[in-house]
């Protein structure tokens, strides 16, 4: 039986082991963009050496009031850092609702992966963590 | 596993060194996601890259501490000196000398005690304390003491007091926290105990070979904090210390070149004995230096070591001479063999020295430095000689033409510059042996000042300068060392200030005001004929004939298109202070007519005389012979010159000449300078002008 050629390969940030082969777990395809794209958006600005304009505001925004132009503002963020640091990602739509009752935004982010014309989707609920 | 054969690991930038690990895992397929700045890969990387910049970074710097040349830091610098055994050289306080009277007093002799304090006079702003580093005892006479010559070091004294213990110090390393001592004044006794006051002093440590285990020496070294810190011997080198001794250290803390100049003392002792005090300066403070720099400390130890403690090459004498432990800084040392004088001295070493902030050493001082510094290191059969710098003072007048509207500056801001440019320009090329005064960067340093400068040009004088003799008669010789323009009167060799001298018509009496001039004469023969009328239709070559108090000189013209283009002088002839060239045509030429020459007549030798102004204000020669003048050789010399006075404060005669050319070069023991306490040293002459 053939195998699929996998495109892309990546490690996981949560070093889980292989089950069996205890080797460290990769993602791949699909999954390693995803991964990707959560990272860049859970990135600060200044976080990573060298390199002070990569990743987003959007911790400092979870900051600011509670208000729809801060739910904009969090929504252009996003756009931005996926479209400038994720070159295999094409953004469809993205999504931010105000959650006041749970200080939280939810944010729903759906892309197409290079030329796969099924949309993925990735859901985050962005809270103060203090 | 991937291969990577091309890794390159002398990078030290971020990116680079990220970049190397792209290529390497460009060469595997397990993991692909390496160039999206998103992906946990390149997260690891950037922490990998990091991590190996900083510790490239920081070996980087660690490789550049391990050698004397790149090191920074002013510890390893110290540190590497060390291994050359290079101390490196603390601050060094100011010498100023003073007489010292106190009246009033009662017993036999009178002590000034180590330490006693003397405030000196304000230096931009700042009254410095300056203490006696040694005690003096005189004799006192008629109630009075009198302390001539105490030496007095700007500074505080400071004291330490250690208490010897193997248990907390066990290698008896003693750190003196004070960044401005002068080592140089350090006293380090050694106490038996705290209850026993018995104590030794203990001196420097210098020469290893001749240390045994009852030396009493300690040892200096410059500690990773910049402080110094002492040790003592080991029982083998130099006498070891035991627990419940007490090393106590006093010195002076100093401040370094800031007080040079100080002069006019107050005393601040205040002990009951000295309630009534006389202090006379002597000698203002000079010889100070700050603590050495690392550059210097990078220059110094290498050149230390490779004297190795001895003195046989120049280079050996110039390094202990500079090294020394005197106190003592010099601007310039030149070391030379007798063999090079003129006549030769054989078997000698010549030391010229140029002390910061004086002209000359004093005697005691010279001779401090032979006894301590030169012949303990010098080969055995060779003699040091001291000598004092020959001065050559250059006077420079420069005229400056700038353009007004070229400027912000006014035309005294002008002159103020480019008096100070000049200034600097001498202080940096000039003022040390074997220099050269060059005439292209004077003019650079004044056309540099400001733009609005179109052109300059400079006249230049040179001075020598000397204390003459006013109780004997004495000759003097003066060494300019470069051929003299021979001038009349106002604008050859002139002397400052007025002179006193006994009035040999009444001895009574004397005359003042009394100045030297020149008189080019003793003439020899034809320097040169000029073409004052070259004249025309001349057919053949004409004779001429010189005709004069002298004999035998010849010339003949050279003819260009009828007329004299110049004249050749084949004979110089003898004798001659006057003379007259005349052309007379060929025998068988009857239209060459008009010709005039001027005839120029040689003179290697004038003579110089004194004269003075009258009650009614006229010139009078008061000695038609005090001297004579080689232009040739550039020298002055004054026979039996015995005046009685000298017109200023410091009884300092200055004879000035015009040289013959601009390029003045100094030799083994001649400095060239612009004398900074002369005023009309520089002077500038402005002129505006629209370019």
């Amino acid at each position: 039986m053939a195998t699929l050629q996998k495109i892309y390969s990546d490690l996981d940030l949560t070093f889980n082991k292989v089950p069996g082969t205890r080797d460290v777990a990769l993602s791949y395809d699909d999954q390693a963009v995803i991964r990707s794209v959560r990272y860049l958006l859970l990135t600060n600005f200044y976080e990573r050496p060298f390199q002070p304009s990569l990743g987003s505001n959007l911790n400092k925004l979870l900051f600011e009031p509670f208000t729809n132009i801060t739910a904009s503002l969090l929504q252009n963020e996003i756009i931005n850092v996926v479209t400038n640091y994720e070159p295999r990602v094409k953004v469809d739509h993205v999504n931010v609702t105000a959650d006041p009752d749970h200080n939280s935004y939810s944010v729903y982010l759906q892309f197409y992966i290079g030329n796969n014309s099924t949309p993925t989707a990735v859901n985050l609920i962005l809270q103060r963590s203090r | 596993m991937a291969s990577n054969t091309n890794i390159q690991i002398t990078e030290l930038d971020f990116s680079n060194i990220k970049q190397n690990f792209i290529t390497y895992l460009q060469s595997q397929d397990t993991f692909k996601d390496y160039n999206f700045s998103g992906s946990a890969l390149s997260v690891l990387l950037d922490i990998l890259a990091y991590n190996t910049q900083y510790n490239a970074y920081y070996l980087n710097m660690v490789a550049n501490e391990m050698f004397l040349d790149s090191a920074i830091q002013r510890s390893s610098v110290v540190s590497h000196a060390k291994l050359l055994n290079y101390v490196p050289k603390s601050a060094i306080a100011p010498t100023a000398t003073i007489n010292f009277t106190v009246n009033n007093v009662g017993g036999a002799t009178l002590t000034l005690p180590r330490f006693t304090s003397f405030l000196s006079e304000s230096v931009n702003s700042v009254n410095y304390n300056f203490v006696t580093t040694d005690s003096y005892t005189v004799s006192t006479a008629n109630s009075a003491a009198v302390f001539n010559n105490v030496e007095l070091k700007q500074g505080n004294p400071v004291s330490y007091s250690f208490l010897v213990d193997s248990t907390s110090n066990p290698k008896y390393l003693f750190t003196l926290s004070d960044a401005n001592i002068d080592t140089s004044t350090m006293q380090v006794l050694v106490q038996q105990s705290s209850s026993n006051t018995s104590y030794t002093i203990y001196q420097p440590a210098s020469d290893f070979l001749t240390l045994n285990s009852e030396s009493n020496v300690y040892f200096l070294q410059e500690s990773l904090t910049g402080y110094y810190e002492i040790y003592f011997g080991d029982g083998v080198l130099g006498n070891q210390l035991s627990d419940g001794n007490l090393v106590l250290v006093s010195f002076i803390s100093t401040s370094g070149t800031a007080s040079a100049g100080a002069n006019n003392f107050v005393f601040t002792g205040g002990a009951a004995t000295f309630a009534n005090t006389v202090v006379t300066p002597v000698l203002a403070a000079s010889n100070g230096s700050n603590k050495e720099t690392i550059d210097s400390i990078k220059f110094q130890a290498t050149k230390s070591f490779s004297a190795q403690n001895r003195a046989v090459t120049k280079d050996d004498y110039i390094t202990a001479i500079q090294q020394n432990t005197l106190g003592i800084t010099f601007d310039a040392v030149n070391v030379w063999g007798g063999e090079l004088n003129n006549p030769p001295v054989y078997g000698q070493v010549f030391v010229c020295l140029k002390p910061t902030g004086a002209y000359n050493l004093t005697n005691s001082q010279k001779q401090q430095i032979i006894t301590e510094i030169l012949k303990p290191i010098s080969v055995l059969t060779v003699t040091p000689n001291i000598v004092d710098p020959d001065y050559t003072y250059i006077k420079i007048v420069a005229n400056v033409f700038y353009d007004p509207t070229k400027t912000v500056f006014t035309a005294s801001e002008i002159q103020s510059g480019v008096t100070a440019s000049i200034s600097n320009f001498a202080k940096t090329t000039l003022n040390t042996f074997n220099s050269t005064f060059n005439s292209y960067d004077l003019l650079s340093a004044i056309q540099n000042f400001d733009q609005s400068i179109i052109t300059s040009e400079f006249n230049i004088q040179l001075q020598k300068k000397f204390f003459p003799n006013i109780t004997a008669p004495t000759t003097y010789k003066l060494y300019y060392n470069t051929p003299l323009e021979k001038g009349m009167f106002s604008s050859g060799i002139a002397s400052s200030p007025g002179l006193m001298f006994l009035n040999p018509a009444n001895t009574a009496s004397t005359i003042d005001g009394v100045f030297i001039e020149e008189v080019p004469m003793q003439t020899f023969g034809v320097e040169s004929i000029s073409v004052l009328n070259p004249g025309f239709n001349y057919q053949s070559v004409p004779t001429i004939t010189i005709t004069g108090d002298g004999t035998g000189a010849t010339a003949y013209p050279v003819i260009v298109n009828g007329s004299i283009q110049s004249v050749v002088v084949t004979n110089a002839g003898n004798n001659y202070t006057s003379a007259v060239a005349t052309v007379t045509p060929a025998a068988n030429d009857t239209k060459g007519q008009s010709a005039s020459l001027n005839v120029v007549i040689q003179g290697q030798y004038g003579v110089l005389r004194s004269y003075y102004y009258n009650s009614t204000n006229t010139k009078t020669i008061f000695n038609s012979n005090v001297g004579t003048v080689d232009y040739v050789n550039g020298i002055i010399t004054l026979n039996s010159f015995n005046p009685l006075d000298v017109d200023n404060a410091l009884g300092q005669l200055a004879i000035s000449v015009t040289p013959k050319t601009s390029i003045i070069s100094s030799t083994y023991d001649g400095i060239i300078t612009v004398d900074p306490f002369d005023n009309s040293a520089i002077s500038v002459n402005v002129t505006a002008k629209k370019s």
